[in-house]
């Protein structure tokens, strides 16, 4: 606020700046309360983060000035590597599931047919649920017992009973797959209105121009559909990144550190090992990495690219 | 859908409109009637798998002596009994949990709403110095991934002494940046004729918010306060890492760690249901508000 003083405090001759903030102080108490907020939960954290990061404090009786140490120490925290390969394989198994999904109950939904509203307020329940409700039930659903309710369902199909969250292999695809079913109802409504958004002329074009059914929607849908399919990209991406109640609930990291994300690891560094200094260095590498990403996505996928 | 088929397949029948052609989405199937029953069939078995767990959620918290929950399942309780919840609130401090979520909730909410109100008028009408500045700001901390500030948090809230306190539980939602986009949009979206009229007769800045502009955003707010209302009550990892007393807790805490303590099933069902209610009634009541907030939030993105 001060730079902007400056700024017209070079421009303008005095009487004009002492109007200028005449007209500008009634305005202040509108924005205290959010300038309040912010500077305590945003910013002084997002500064002190980086001071953190240069100590090693177990915020009780210890704390030592160590530079970049915490940083160092990254580079052989084996376990930190195995959570970062667990975050971005986490990411894979959620974010093309979750579209595509989402995408094809939304074309289903888009159809005029009787019972659609209905329908859709069913698909977006699992998401005005919290996670602890979801995790409490689903892991009874997830029991390796072979009468567990989807072990009995895998069994009619003739499948032998699995393991789900107490398996090093099956872990961290079972919680997608929860994610994938609690979230996909709220990404339907955003391809729902973006199908909605799209011009009926437009289809009007294709038809004369001899595009019938699927090519009529490969040719006039989906490249419509390019810059939400970018948005929900990016944001499920960011989210993947970030999972952690379910991680948290359901597996605790296992088994043997299957489901140990970045998030994860960042939590018990601080608050089981109280290694708090350490953990900040970890969380400004994990919010460089998830800029990073999406920045790198929002250039790749022509985000804001005008489609018509 | 074999992609084998011919794309000349259907030719157009005469008389078919092309609205009726662009029902459907793989034109080429032969029969409207035996896709449309598909169309059925798939969405039936999508609807089964979201509400089946929550129906036998339910079924299994009103059920005795139930320790592992297991299929073929009898949907129907019998007994039909209350004794979990009875257990529920003997054996946790699941009540008092109830009361802290409603209490965060319901603070945060009223909160968030009047301070984005009053911040989206600042932004929409306002001319002040470092509007725009703060309007960047504002917009870079939206992008900001808040996890990675769980732990800056943590450590300042420590310091300040605010560990297991309302105060650290509500702070963070007593303003909402998406709320101040929201409410500044609405604004916006309001004739400036009003604020013209309302300084003619005499009303100073806020009165012109309170009276005359506000009442006319009567859908947007309660649009926003149910998104609100839910983030807060779904929020899981801030609540968990600012309390650290039992008694502080919330209820996705609480019975977070209800969960991983691992008991009967009839007991984490119990609770699960507690957990479940309170968001599925403000579904239930504002699904039109809750569906058009999303669709909103995806059309700006």
């Amino acid at each position: 606020m001060s730079a902007a003083s400056g700024i017209y405090a070079d421009r303008l001759p005095q009487r004009a700046r002492m109007k200028r903030l005449r007209q500008s102080l009634p305005w202040y108490p509108f924005i205290l309360a959010n300038l309040v907020v912010f500077v305590t939960f945003n910013l002084a954290p997002w500064l002190s983060m980086f001071r953190n990061a240069l100590y090693k404090t177990d915020l009780l009786s210890h704390s030592e000035f160590v530079g970049l140490g915490n940083f160092a120490d990254m580079f052989s925290d084996e376990l930190f590597h195995l959570a970062l390969r667990n975050t971005l394989l986490f990411a894979l198994l959620y974010v093309p599931p979750i579209v595509a999904v989402s995408l094809i109950i939304a074309i289903l939904v888009n159809q005029r047919l009787r019972g659609m509203k209905f329908f859709r307020s069913l698909y977006f329940l699992p998401n005005v649920t919290n996670i602890a409700v979801l995790a409490l039930v689903f892991r009874r659903f997830l029991s390796p017992r072979d009468d567990a309710p989807l072990n009995f369902l895998l069994g009619l199909a003739g499948i032998p009973p699995q393991r789900f969250l107490l398996d090093f292999h099956q872990a961290l695809a079972s919680i997608a797959a929860v994610g994938v079913w609690q979230s996909f109802g709220f990404f339907m409504v955003i391809w729902l209105a973006a199908l909605q958004a799209i011009p009926q002329p437009l289809y009007d074009a294709g038809l004369v121009d001899g595009a019938f059914g699927w090519r009529l929607h490969r040719h006039v849908t989906i490249p419509l559909l390019r810059p939400t399919a970018a948005f929900i990209i990016v944001i499920t991406t960011i989210g993947a990144l970030q999972e952690f109640g379910a991680i948290f609930i359901l597996t605790g990291g296992g088994p043997v550190y299957a489901t140990t994300t970045a998030v994860y690891h960042i939590y018990s560094q601080a608050f089981n090992f109280t290694r708090f200094g350490y953990a900040n260095a970890l969380s400004i590498l994990l919010f460089a990495l998830i800029l990073l990403i999406a920045w790198l996505q929002s250039r790749y996928l022509k985000f804001d690219e005008d489609v018509y | 859908m074999s992609t084998e088929a011919p794309l000349n397949a259907v030719q157009p029948v005469a008389g078919e409109t092309a609205a009726a052609r662009l029902r459907s989405w793989v034109g080429y199937q032969p029969r409207q009637e035996v896709r449309t029953l598909l169309t059925y069939a798939i969405m039936a078995a999508v609807a089964v798998s979201t509400i089946g767990p929550f129906i036998i959620m339910l079924s299994v918290s009103l059920t005795q002596d139930v320790r592992f929950l297991l299929f073929p399942i009898d949907l129907i309780p019998r007994p039909f009994t209350l004794e979990n919840f009875e257990l529920l609130f003997a054996r946790t401090l699941a009540l008092r949990w109830l009361y802290n979520s409603f209490y965060v909730a319901i603070v945060s909410t009223l909160g968030g709403v009047f301070t984005s109100a009053l911040a989206g008028y600042a932004f929409a009408r306002g001319n002040f110095i470092g509007r725009d500045l703060l309007f960047y700001l504002f917009l870079g901390i939206l992008v900001m991934p808040d996890t990675a500030l769980i732990v800056p948090q943590y450590i300042l809230l420590a310091d300040l002494g605010l560990v297991n306190t309302y105060a650290a539980l509500i702070g963070p939602w007593f303003a909402s940046i998406f709320g101040t986009f929201l409410m500044r949009q609405q604004f916006l979206s309001i004739p400036r004729d009003y604020d013209d009229a309302a300084r003619i007769d005499g009303a100073n800045v806020f009165q012109t918010f309170w009276r005359v502009l506000l009442p006319q955003l009567g859908p947007a707010l309660v649009t926003l306060a149910i998104l609100r209302f839910m983030g807060n009550w779904n929020s899981f990892l801030y609540p968990l890492i600012v309390t650290t007393k039992a008694e502080m807790r919330t209820l996705p805490v609480g019975l977070g760690t209800v969960a991983r303590a691992g008991g009967d099933a009839g007991l984490d069902m119990a609770g699960a249901v507690l957990g479940f209610l309170p968001t599925f009634l403000v579904f239930l009541l504002g699904q039109r508000y809750i569906i058009q907030g999303v669709s909103l939030s995806g059309i700006k993105g």
